[in-house]
């Protein structure tokens, strides 16, 4: 039987062969059609699936370092690795042509590299041109809001802190609608959004968020406006170290101040410039909240010029606390107030992006801060001396070695 | 010598190519496009049933297309793409290897628009502007 089987398989191969043989240039010419059919049927699956499904990410690794500790964007003597790095991967789901899911998670060294969802939404662009979003949303606030981290779409190796650091939340969770108006050599933009937000690490909540911005841009000039308001809900809170006995510490936190569903509001105005040479970028804004939560200006300009792979920058900025004496209830926790939200300052940057390679900047920055008035000048970790009654620190300096790249 | 003549050849070439003009290019049917629609068209603006073509980063036609229409230098095309994708208003266009990649994408088409160097023209495609 095993003979018989083994007879038969030779039997047929050489059957095959020599029919193979026979029709050998037919079968070539066949399966260089076929081949050619498959490669076609495969470009075309392959180009659907990316119509589909984008992938893209972002990362950016950072030096920081200051002169002394006061804390400006929490640098500190001592080389930090963490505080302006980041990785974000986002995902594009074109659901249909009109339809989309995006979703961005972040990691910072900030927060220990927590993965957070920083964009989770759904959106869909009706035929009318108007676009509506759903889900977890940036605030639209400020010029670089929509692109907060990703350090290789600025100019700047960290957008102004003067300004940036007055809002301390940068997503929300609700809706939002926009649409865009085409001119011949221009598009008008008209956003209006609502929801409700959470301030990182602490209690106060944000609902009926609400607001509208509109912006225009040539690709050269770009303009816009923004206003938004909000309650606000919960208690601010500091945390400060205490010493028990020598060499024991502890950490105790006190609330400073009670938000108690305040009414809180925004308005900001930018105006950027970039002709491919010369970069100019200034934003102005005001956020204002009643009772004992101060009420700040800030605004900044930075000016750059670009010389092939070199754009050197310069920034001015300020912030400052427009409601000092009006929040001043006769009290004793009127003065830990005051202490804690009396701020201005000045902000002077030197910096230069160096488009390294393709995909990759490299930037270097120095920012020296100064006329903190009779405030801490905002920083966290300047603390008043109270035999003086002076602040610790009336200036820093702060190094930044930078790298921002996409993929 | 003769590798050097055919070196030499071959760089005066490339030059005399380089300094051909690059031209838009769409389907034989298709109608011309403004300056202000082209430049909409490659920054993902304007009309969306306009399927958009570019050549690969790094090719020298990309960079001199972009500069006449556009307005933007490599690294500012990338930052602006960059901030596009991550803020979900759109992607870059898909991209060809090459002008006769170029061409076949574009005639297969009656939406598409590509951009060639005005030497790679033949009668498959269209010029449709001359930025």
């Amino acid at each position: 039987m095993t003979f018989k089987l083994k007879a038969l398989s030779v039997a047929m191969s050489i059957a095959m062969i020599s029919s193979t043989s026979q029709a050998d240039e037919a079968a070539d010419a066949k399966i260089a059609k076929l081949e050619q059919q498959v490669q076609a049927l495969q470009s075309q699956q392959n180009a659907s699936l990316a119509d589909k499904v984008q992938f893209n990410g972002f990362i950016s690794g950072a030096y920081i370092s200051s002169d002394n500790d006061a804390g400006y964007n929490n640098a500190d003597t001592s080389a930090n690795f963490s505080e302006d790095s980041k990785l974000g991967f986002q995902g594009t789901f074109n659901i249909t042509d009109r339809t989309q899911a995006v979703l961005q998670l972040m990691m910072r060294g900030e927060y220990d590299w927590e993965v957070e969802a920083e964009w989770a939404y759904l959106a869909h662009r009706f035929d009318n041109g108007i676009r509506v979003r759903g889900g977890k949303l940036r605030v639209p606030l400020f010029m670089y809001s929509d692109y907060l981290d990703v350090g290789y779409a600025q100019p700047f190796s960290r957008p102004p802190q003067e300004v940036y650091g007055t809002i301390p939340f940068s997503s929300y969770t609700g809706a939002g609608v926009s649409y865009d108006v085409d001119y011949d050599d221009s598009t008008l933009t008209v956003q209006a959004f609502g929801g409700e937000s959470d301030v990182k690490n602490s209690a106060v909540k944000l609902s009926n968020l609400m607001g509208a911005n509109v912006s225009w841009t040539d690709e050269i000039w770009t303009l816009r406006a923004v206003y938004a308001q909000a309650q606000l809900d919960g208690p601010v809170v500091n945390e400060v170290d205490v010493e028990l006995a020598s060499n024991v510490n502890t950490t105790a936190k006190y609330t400073v101040l009670d938000i108690d569903d305040e009414k809180g509001s925004f308005v900001g105005v930018g105006a950027s410039y970039d002709n491919g040479e010369i970069i100019a970028i200034t934003e102005w804004t005001r956020s204002e909240i009643n009772e004992a939560y101060p009420d700040t200006d800030s605004g900044y300009l930075t000016l750059g010029y670009r010389i092939k792979a070199f754009t050197p920058y310069v920034t001015v900025a300020y912030m400052e606390t427009k409601d000092n004496d009006e929040r001043l209830p006769l009290s004793q926790a009127a003065a830990i107030q005051m202490i804690a939200f009396n701020a201005e300052r000045m902000a002077y940057s030197l910096g230069l992006r160096w488009d390294a390679i393709d995909n990759l900047a490299v930037k270097f920055d120095i920012t020296y801060a100064d006329e903190f008035g009779d405030t801490s000048g905002g920083l966290t970790s300047n603390s008043l001396d109270t035999t003086t009654g002076k602040f610790t620190y009336d200036d820093t300096l702060i190094y930044t070695v930078k790298f921002d790249a996409v993929f | 010598m003769r590798t050097l003549l055919s070196v030499l050849a071959l760089s005066i070439s490339t030059i005399i190519s380089a300094q051909a003009a690059v031209v838009v290019i769409g389907n034989p049917a298709a109608g011309d496009l403004s300056a202000s629609d082209a430049k909409k068209a490659f920054l993902g603006k304007g009309d969306s049933s306009v399927v958009v073509y570019e050549l690969e980063e790094g090719n020298a036609t990309r960079s001199e297309f972009h500069q006449a229409v556009t307005g933007k230098s490599d690294a500012q095309l990338k930052a602006f793409w960059s901030k596009q994708v991550f803020t979900g208003k759109g992607n870059p266009p898909a991209t060809v290897p090459n002008a006769a990649a170029m061409k076949s994408a574009v005639a297969s088409s009656p939406n598409a628009i590509g951009y060639i160097d005005e030497a790679d023209v033949d009668a498959t495609v269209k010029v449709i502007l001359k930025p």
